[in-house]
């Protein structure tokens, strides 16, 4: 029996992908870049921050501890600027792209008809899934550098009265980006397993808001900490993070995030696809 | 060696066959039509042979390799056309065929891309989703023909095509055959695939039935009697009971066309009786041989013409 030596990886396929998710990266990345710059706006000045934290305190306190809880004060500077971090604005940006991307390419194209084509060339399932995953999994690290640009933009834009420790940042956006991308890679996973477009959108969506809800909820009433590891959400969790690299943290994160795209390139190859 | 050899594939959806215990060969430079209704396993075949299904039983080898679900065996070799054929309507035609091409590494298919488009009087440079459903298909046969592939498997090649365009595509299949590829043509038209392909096989609920030279499936069907009777003669019923296998197609005043198998020698010493005025045999075409296939029992039809052992096949 011959054995054909293994196509060539589809560029062609990854290019053609990347100038289709390109616009809304860029929309979303532009937003979370404003949206570090806008809190910037406000943090940086003592007198804003009263205003801000005084509103908050009229809202409830579960929204509070979503942003940040009882390290949002007047002074620490580092809290405020990482209400940008964790707004659910910006979190609902970064879950448009975990959830988008995957699931557009590779359920959408199944959907749509062309993955039949797309297959009948010399390209193998997994390195389609593989083009898909390079974009979502970089896709998503990149949206978090950007977010750390944004805050460095805003340091050097805004006067800050205490000095502002960029590195704590960094650090802050590279598990960021790591707990992203496997959210991404769970939206991945999704994508090669359901026949539906809409299911596998569902399901990664469900998953992200169900751990960020028992995220804030845990973080929020203490009769529910014990909830606190049961999310990913914890794996930054931002006092680790402020102190030095969590890399016990940061190993779990990438240990779920290879796992997980494991799992998905394995059912992806093995399922008949929905033709 | 052949160049596309399936070898007893059988696809199971759960419960549900798709196809069962199917075993062709086709030959470089042949085209083999690949008959059968709705649902009887053409598109799952077809599915099979480019690895897109897993196979439940079975084995196929294209070009010599042998195929490996998801694997992309052979493909830059392979034109395709799907039965249903869907592709990015937002984009150019030039530039979804050229994303296609490319996929395989392109080898030059520019310049044949835009002679097809020319001998298909296709616009490459609108969007394909405004593009007419027969304009569309010119996309799927461009498609599937732009990178001189060595094996054609083409679904329903010419569905939503005007006669004339029909003609351009079958055209192409025969000079892509006359060049050395060899094409698998499934389709429901009968009379192109009777004006193209050398054999044909016909699908019946995931089984072969009938695997031949086009020329013998229509000898094997029914045979055609018209006659007419000498004035005012009377003609009375066909005696089922004595002439099994006679079937009465039209009948008029002074005129009978009836269909019978085997001998002829029954139905003309009946008709012997009556005062013949002349006798036509119409031909019977490959439409109404294959109808014959799906008016018969399920069994009955396997079991007359076997598809574990099809008849003057294999190469």
């Amino acid at each position: 029996m011959s054995r054909a030596a293994r196509p060539p990886f589809p560029l062609t396929l990854l290019r053609f992908w990347l100038m289709r998710i390109l616009p809304a990266w860029c929309g979303i990345a532009l937003l979370i870049f404003l949206m570090q710059i806008a809190v910037s706006a406000i943090v940086h000045d003592n007198e804003k921050v009263k205003i801000l934290l005084g509103f908050l305190d009229v809202l409830p306190s579960v929204v509070k501890a979503a942003l940040g809880g009882e390290m949002l004060r007047v002074g620490n500077t580092s809290a405020l600027i990482a209400i940008g971090y964790n707004h659910p604005f910006v979190l609902f940006l970064f879950m448009l792209y975990a959830v988008g991307t995957p699931t557009g390419l590779l359920a959408g194209e199944v959907q749509r008809g062309t993955m039949e084509l797309i297959l009948s060339r010399p390209t193998t399932k997994i390195q389609v899934y593989a083009c898909a995953g390079i974009l979502t999994l970089a896709g998503m690290f990149a949206l978090d550098l950007v977010m750390f640009l944004g805050t460095v933009a805003a340091v050097n834009i805004f006067p800050f009265k205490d000095r502002v420790p960029l590195d704590s940042f960094l650090r802050i956006a590279i598990n960021g980006g790591l707990l992203a991308s496997t959210f991404g890679a769970v939206a991945l996973l999704c994508a090669a397993t359901f026949a539906r477009l809409y299911s596998a959108i569902g399901v990664s969506v469900a998953f992200l808001v169900t751990n960020y809800f028992v995220a804030v909820v845990s973080n929020w009433w203490p009769r529910m900490a014990f909830l606190r590891q049961a999310t990913l959400f914890y794996l930054i969790d931002g006092s680790n993070v402020w102190q030095g690299w969590p890399l016990r943290n940061m190993g779990i994160l990438a240990a779920i995030l290879l796992g997980t795209a494991a799992i998905g390139a394995i059912i992806w190859h093995r399922r008949d696809l929905p033709l | 060696m052949a160049a596309i050899e399936i070898e007893s594939l059988t696809k199971w959806y759960g419960r549900t066959c798709g196809v069962e215990d199917v075993t062709f060969s086709i030959e470089r430079g042949e085209v083999f039509g690949y008959l059968g209704p709705n649902g009887s396993g053409k598109t799952t075949t077809i599915r099979c042979l480019m690895g897109l299904l897993r196979l439940g039983g079975g084995q196929i080898r294209v070009l010599g390799e042998r195929v490996a679900p998801g694997r992309g065996t052979q493909h830059a070799r392979i034109g395709y056309l799907p039965g249903d054929f869907r592709i990015w309507g937002r984009a150019k035609a030039r530039r979804a065929l050229g994303l296609l091409a490319a996929l395989g590494g392109d080898g030059g298919s520019a310049a044949r891309r835009e002679e097809l488009a020319e001998r298909f009087e296709l616009n490459l440079d609108r969007a394909v989703g405004d593009l007419s459903k027969g304009n569309r298909q010119k996309v799927a046969l461009i498609s599937a023909f732009q990178h001189w592939p060595q094996v054609l498997v083409l679904d329903e090649p010419t569905a939503g095509l005007d006669p004339l365009m029909r003609q351009t595509a079958l055209d192409l299949i025969c000079e892509a055959a006359a060049g050395g590829a060899a094409v698998l043509l499934s389709s429901h038209d009968l009379s192109e695939v009777s004006a193209v392909c050398s054999r044909a096989a016909i699908l019946r609920e995931g089984r072969l039935v009938e695997m031949a030279p086009i020329a013998q499936i229509v000898q094997q069907g029914e045979r055609r009697l018209k006659v007419w009777f000498a004035d005012g003669s009377r003609v009375g019923n066909v005696p089922s009971a004595q002439l099994p296998g006679v079937r009465i197609v039209e009948r008029q005043p002074g005129m009978l066309h009836v269909a019978y198998q085997g001998s002829a020698d029954a139905i003309l010493k009946w008709i012997a009786q009556f005062p013949v005025d002349r006798i036509a045999t119409p031909q019977t075409s490959l439409e109404e041989a294959f109808m014959q296939y799906y008016r018969r029992p399920p069994n009955a039809g396997a079991e007359a013409n076997g598809p574990k052992a099809p008849k003057g096949v294999q190469s």
